[in-house]
């Protein structure tokens, strides 16, 4: 099997790698840029710009959020451009201006701050370079973009401009992720070495069937084919087409793979992926994927793998497990898919410490099998188990909403601008054609670099 | 259930403070004629009373715990002593009293409730909206003493229906339990000639 490799010493790779994780990833300090706000009493004019059903899970949250006044919305379809103004008025009982076109709302809307991009992912790109060209701060949907071009277009457009530009990997600002990375993997080290890392996002298939529409309100072809998409299910489903978006590994992997990244402090050396059609037929993406990733991190080699299936829900739904010596953190959105394991043997010190000073919880034990007896004499005792301290009491995307509407007005750091979102995502770019080639890719820095 | 120092029924009604030798005149026996009239209905004066506490009581809470539901308040968790900054969470319960928790029927019967054949549908949010106000209204009645009687036996009625309910789930101990409440009425009805303290005795 034949590695598509680059002709770059693999200790300058990592040296150069290293050098660019470490302005973020490891130091943790991943916004660089503030934005000073014009004096409206903290008041921040905002555009939606996409409201599907994402950018009606994002309004949702910032609905919640004081101070934000939604002036404008765009969105191409008028169906979801009536719903946007309906609930826009509903919120603050005044019609914000309604376009179908950005840049006639960007020549006409004069005061706005920020813009919220909830568009599909092969408009991310155009979208954000407009608006930040326009001078507005912009929140965008994560995956950054649908070709890896397009996501550096976006980092050089912000870093141009001075703008604020947060991507939407929303679990960088969840609370319950912050804690564990800092307090439970970096401040305590509870894991020990990290040696392996699986995460999976299982969707069953009556969750992954493609949307359909009523045809009375349907869009007109002219109006689809100059916005780019060939017909109505062409725009409902646009993460089936390779065009448009970079199917479930960036659509739902995105996410996942990113916390690979924050977590270790480390981007990927390389990935073998592996994918097929195997239920949808007639997808352009594959509708399976699983991907192998190396990682040379500060502590040593880590394996990871992740697994997106949108043919079945069983087997824990979505998570990200870190998996070291002395302990496991199984992390998800979802609080119930949240575990903690203490590996069990003397060599492992007591975290009794832990729960004193309220860093842990302990798990109420499961109950012990009616059947005893040792199937395997090499069989290990199960781990002990924990539970974070505390959850998270608001909208999974609200934090990082709140984190970039604070960095608006200068009074916080994103925490995931689009230098530090790219050079998560990066590696992502590779899974796809790894798995059409059946090559594993080992990156070079040219393929990973702004 | 007459005293038997005294000459008629109405003569052993406290608070008259008759003489012992003024209920005697039918001969009965010294000593026994020496006990004034409303001492020796003292044990009948208490009972009713203490049925009627405790019925009125039990009604009352029980229409006011209609109005009563769990309430989530988040408090930061702390760690090292101090209050997270993170922006995690605990939820603590608080029980909570507020008319928007009113529920009559409880939310774990109403389900079944709609799925009995000889439970009438229209009757189920009527009695449901009845029956909170209607436990407190009867039960702060028979606390005041208005028409003791009339106001046992609408209690006395509302505890069947109560049971019938209970009958068409199959929760044979909570007919049991609401058996002894019907035993209590029954017993606070037959004492109601001793009711002290009443606004309206009448009834």
């Amino acid at each position: 099997m034949e590695t598509i490799q680059s002709n770059i010493p693999r200790r300058d790779f990592l040296q150069r790698t290293a050098a660019g994780v470490g302005a973020g990833l490891v130091l943790g300090a991943p916004g660089i840029l503030r934005a000073a706000q014009g004096d409206r009493g903290g008041r921040i004019n905002v555009a939606l710009l996409g409201h599907g059903k994402q950018g009606q899970v994002l309004f949702e949250s910032m609905k919640n959020i004081p101070g934000l006044n939604f002036q404008a919305v765009c969105d191409i379809w008028k169906y979801n451009r009536g719903a946007a103004v309906g609930h826009v008025y509903a919120l603050q009982k005044q019609r914000p201006n309604a376009y179908e076109d950005v840049e006639e709302m960007l020549a006409t809307e004069k005061g706005l701050d920020a813009v919220v991009i909830a568009t599909p992912d092969f408009w991310h790109s155009p979208h954000t370079v407009k608006c930040l060209e326009a001078g507005l701060n912009v929140y965008c949907e994560k995956m950054m973009a649908n070709t890896i071009d397009g996501a550096r277009a976006m980092v050089h457009a912000a870093e141009k401009s001075g703008k604020l530009c947060q991507i939407g990997h929303q679990r960088r600002s969840n609370p319950r992720y912050r804690f564990t990375l800092e307090q439970l993997i970096n401040g305590n080290k509870i894991c020990g070495q990290i040696v392996n890392v699986n995460g999976q996002w299982n969707r069953s298939l009556s969750g992954s069937q493609d949307i359909a529409v009523n045809p009375k309100i349907a869009m007109q072809a002219d109006i689809l084919n100059k916005y780019g998409f060939k017909d109505m299910h062409q725009f409902m489903n646009w993460r089936f087409y390779r065009d448009l978006s970079g199917g479930a590994i960036s659509d739902l992997g995105a996410h996942q793979i990113d916390i690979f990244n924050w977590f270790l402090g480390a981007v990927p050396t390389s990935v073998f992926a592996t994918g097929g059609n195997s239920y949808f037929k007639e997808r352009e993406h594959f509708d399976n994927v699983m991907a192998l990733f190396d990682y040379d991190t500060p502590q040593g080699q880590v394996r990871a793998f992740y697994q997106v299936l949108t043919t079945t829900s069983a087997g824990g739904g979505y998570y990200e497990s870190f998996m070291g010596t002395q302990g496991t953190i199984d992390i998800s959105e979802i609080p119930t898919s949240s575990n903690i394991f203490r590996e069990t043997g003397d060599q492992v010190p007591s975290w009794n410490y832990l729960l004193e000073r309220g860093l842990l919880k302990p798990k109420p034990a499961a109950p012990k099998p009616k059947t005893a007896g040792v199937i395997d004499s090499r069989a290990s005792p199960p781990p002990e188990g924990f539970m974070l301290p505390g959850e998270m009491n608001k909208p999974a995307h609200q934090p990082h909403l709140e984190n970039f509407f604070a960095a608006v007005r200068g009074e916080a750091k994103l925490n995931c601008d689009a230098r530090h979102a790219f050079l998560s995502e990066a590696p992502i770019y590779y899974v796809n054609p790894s798995a059409l080639s059946k090559q594993p890719i080992v990156f070079t820095p040219e393929q990973l670099s702004v | 259930m007459s005293n038997e120092c005294c000459k008629t029924e109405e003569s052993a009604e406290c608070g008259k403070n008759e003489p012992a030798n003024e209920c005697c005149k039918d001969g009965a026996a010294e000593g026994c004629c020496k006990t004034p009239c409303c001492v020796a209905n003292l044990g009948y004066v208490y009972g009713v009373m203490l049925l009627r506490l405790w019925l009125g009581v039990r009604a009352v809470q029980t229409g006011i715990e209609k109005y009563a539901g769990i309430k989530g308040v988040d408090q930061r968790i702390i760690i090292d002593g101090k209050p997270s900054t993170y922006g995690l969470t605990k939820l603590d319960l608080e029980k909570v009293y507020d008319l928007k928790q009113y529920h009559g029927i409880p939310a774990s019967m109403l389900e079944p409730f709609t799925k009995e054949p000889l439970m009438p549908g229209f009757m189920l949010p009527m009695y449901d909206k009845v029956l909170g106000p209607a436990l407190l209204v009867l039960g702060l009645v028979i606390l005041l003493g208005i028409a003791p009687r009339t106001s046992l036996f609408l209690l006395g009625l509302l505890y069947i229906s109560l049971t019938w309910g209970l009958i068409l789930l199959g929760q044979d101990n909570g007919i049991a339990w609401l058996g002894t409440h019907m035993i209590m009425i029954v017993m606070a009805l037959a004492l109601a000639k001793h009711n002290r303290l009443c606004v309206l005795k009448k009834w």
